[in-house]
């Protein structure tokens, strides 16, 4: 007679205690798998919200790290497309977008709101991230963007203004001077934190480069990588081969720019693993409390095992075996738990976390 | 010339405590079991007899006093040794037959021989024949709650005699039974005891047992007061 035989005859004998036990290990395990599946997919959903938002890798000016511009694009790339090219020609790059990021004032005419702008490539921009995704009125840009901006809801809200019609935007050029350009409400987008909807605007870039008066230069170019690409190999490469192209620049990873990811990381760490204490703690004293009882009622049996020339260590190998079932059916009654309640149950993405 | 002790003991002391107070259950106890021998401890309840079982045993040990197996001191033994020495030169039977629920009779009589390491087929085919001696061949297979009270006695009695023990200790081994089958169960262990030179020593008050002993020790108040062959 094996000891997992022994172990199985024992758990059978005491059916109703063996089910309490199973039971108790199955929602333990149930409950942990699940809260570390949320949390996993959490940080996942977290970690590709951001990247879609701010890009695997971002080339920058040295300047820029850690300082505010002054003045538009005051640490802006010059020949945005040359530079483009030369990232771009990594193996380990999907696509690089450049943005120009500004600031200025929005018109109807009767009123002014300022804004926050972002100049983008419209076509691999809506590839790449989730711009698209956050129109809920009208459409994205197209092609080269023309003269088509997007506005935050709250802004369009501000001025009034629905898809298709006309809005003027005041802007500061590099040299100091005023510029005003005129642009078609293509969309409206919700991008999902209030105080940016009440001031977030889209252009293409060629638009926004005849608002500057910037030419080709940008505020920086958001990397995406291939799936699989190493993310570190590729930065360094990148920062090789553009450092030898001329441009006095640094390669920024997302973690570096997304500013509260690892904070709202930290925040969730604390918040499952408290839960996940209790969990455990309460597990392991259920768990403790039915041994303890099952081993109390058996020691008539304990008594006579020892008797007949049972070692202590047979003894304990014989509670142990049963202990290691009884995980053991939990675990696998948990995981079919799960698989059959909360498996359609999986939680959504996350929003993307604030990000430079 | 007498036979050499299987177990000696010298001197055993054993008292419990019991809230404030320390009871002393066994007092300055000597005596010894040899090969062979028949022995019923009587006295009545709370006299020390199941103690003094335990002591010789190696189920327990003594606050004082020594006990000597085969010469070799259990004191100075490690639980791992005590436990092979019960297994290897005793055998236990129990007032409750303390058979394991979960196993048939074979299994029960086979499990003292499995912790030696003796093989399957060594071990069912030994158990067949304890059971076969015992009068139960026919109930190999019998979980013991479906056996009678004398039927599970003779497993016990089957079990204990799996590694061939030199001493068989029996602790009130005819209390739950009838007075027909304890009469069998004792003319039994008397069969043992002639034919395989098996020592048994009996706590009881049961005076069918202490009239089958060829020696009686009588216990009072932990202690000996008589010592007589039958």
């Amino acid at each position: 007679m094996s000891a997992f035989a022994l172990a199985c005859r024992n758990l059978v004998r005491q059916r109703r205690r063996s089910i309490l036990m199973i039971a108790v290990v199955t929602f333990g395990f149930a409950a942990f798998a699940l809260a570390g599946g949320f949390i996993a997919q959490s940080f996942e959903g977290l970690k590709e919200g951001t990247i879609k938002s701010v890009g695997d890798l971002q080339v920058v000016d040295r300047r820029a790290v850690g300082k505010a511009e002054e003045t538009t694009l005051e640490f802006g790339l010059p020949d945005a497309k040359r530079a483009r090219a030369v990232v771009a020609s990594d193996p380990g790059v999907a696509s690089v977008l450049p943005r120009i990021d500004f600031v200025g004032l929005a018109t109807t005419g009767s009123k002014s709101v300022p804004f926050l702008g972002v100049g983008v490539d419209p076509g691999p921009e809506a590839a790449a991230t989730f711009a698209p995704e956050l129109i809920v009125a009208g459409r994205y840009l197209q092609g080269d963007g023309g003269d088509d901006v997007v506005l935050g809801t709250g802004l369009a809200a501000a001025l009034n203004v629905k898809p298709g019609q006309r809005v003027t935007m005041l802007a500061t050029t590099p040299d100091g001077s005023l510029n005003a350009v005129d642009g078609i409400v293509a969309g409206l987008a919700d991008v999902r934190i209030k105080e940016l909807n009440d001031r977030y605007v889209a252009a293409g870039v060629g638009l926004v480069s005849r608002l500057l008066q910037s030419g080709e230069t940008v505020s920086k170019l958001v990397v995406f990588l291939k799936p699989g690409s190493n993310e570190s190999r590729t930065a360094d490469a990148i920062a090789k081969s553009i450092e030898a192209a001329g441009y006095p620049v640094v390669v920024r990873h997302w973690k570096e720019l997304a500013t509260f990811y690892e904070q709202v990381k930290l925040l969730y760490i604390g918040i499952f693993g408290f839960v996940g204490a209790v969990l455990v703690v309460i597990v392991i004293l259920s768990a403790a409390i039915v041994m303890t009882m099952a081993v109390a009622e058996r020691t008539r049996e304990v008594g006579t095992l020892r008797a007949i020339g049972t070692r202590p260590s047979g003894i304990l190998r014989m509670f142990l075996v049963e202990g290691v079932v009884i995980a053991l059916s939990g675990c696998v009654a948990g995981t079919v738990s799960l698989w059959s309640v909360f498996y359609r149950s999986a939680p959504e993405a996350l929003p993307p976390a604030p990000s430079e | 010339m007498a036979a050499p002790a299987l177990v000696e003991a010298t001197g055993l002391a054993r008292s419990y405590r019991l809230g404030e107070s320390v009871v002393p259950a066994v007092r300055g106890v000597s005596l010894a079991i040899a090969a062979g021998d028949f022995v019923a401890l009587k006295g009545p309840s709370g006299s020390g007899k199941t103690t003094l079982l335990n002591l010789l045993g190696l189920l327990d040990r003594p606050d004082s006093g020594v006990v000597r197996v085969e010469g070799r001191d259990g004191e100075t033994l490690s639980e791992d040794e005590r436990s092979d020495l019960r297994r290897d030169r005793f055998g236990f039977v129990f007032q409750t037959f303390n058979l394991i629920p979960v196993l048939s009779a074979e299994e029960n009589v086979a499990y003292p021989m499995a912790l030696t390491g003796a093989s399957a087929a060594v071990r069912r085919e030994r158990s067949q024949q304890l059971l076969a001696s015992v009068g139960l061949a026919d109930k190999l297979a019998v979980r013991p709650d479906l056996l009678s009270g004398g039927q599970r006695q003779r497993v016990a009695i089957a079990r204990a005699l799996a590694n061939g023990p030199s001493l068989v200790f029996a602790d009130e081994p005819t209390a739950n039974l009838d007075s027909r089958t304890a009469e069998d169960i004792l003319d039994l262990m008397r069969a043992i005891n002639a034919e395989r030179g098996v020592a048994f020593l009996f706590a009881t008050h049961d005076a069918l047992v202490v009239s089958r002993a060829r020696r009686v020790v009588t216990l009072h108040d932990g202690a000996v007061v008589s010592d007589v062959a039958a």
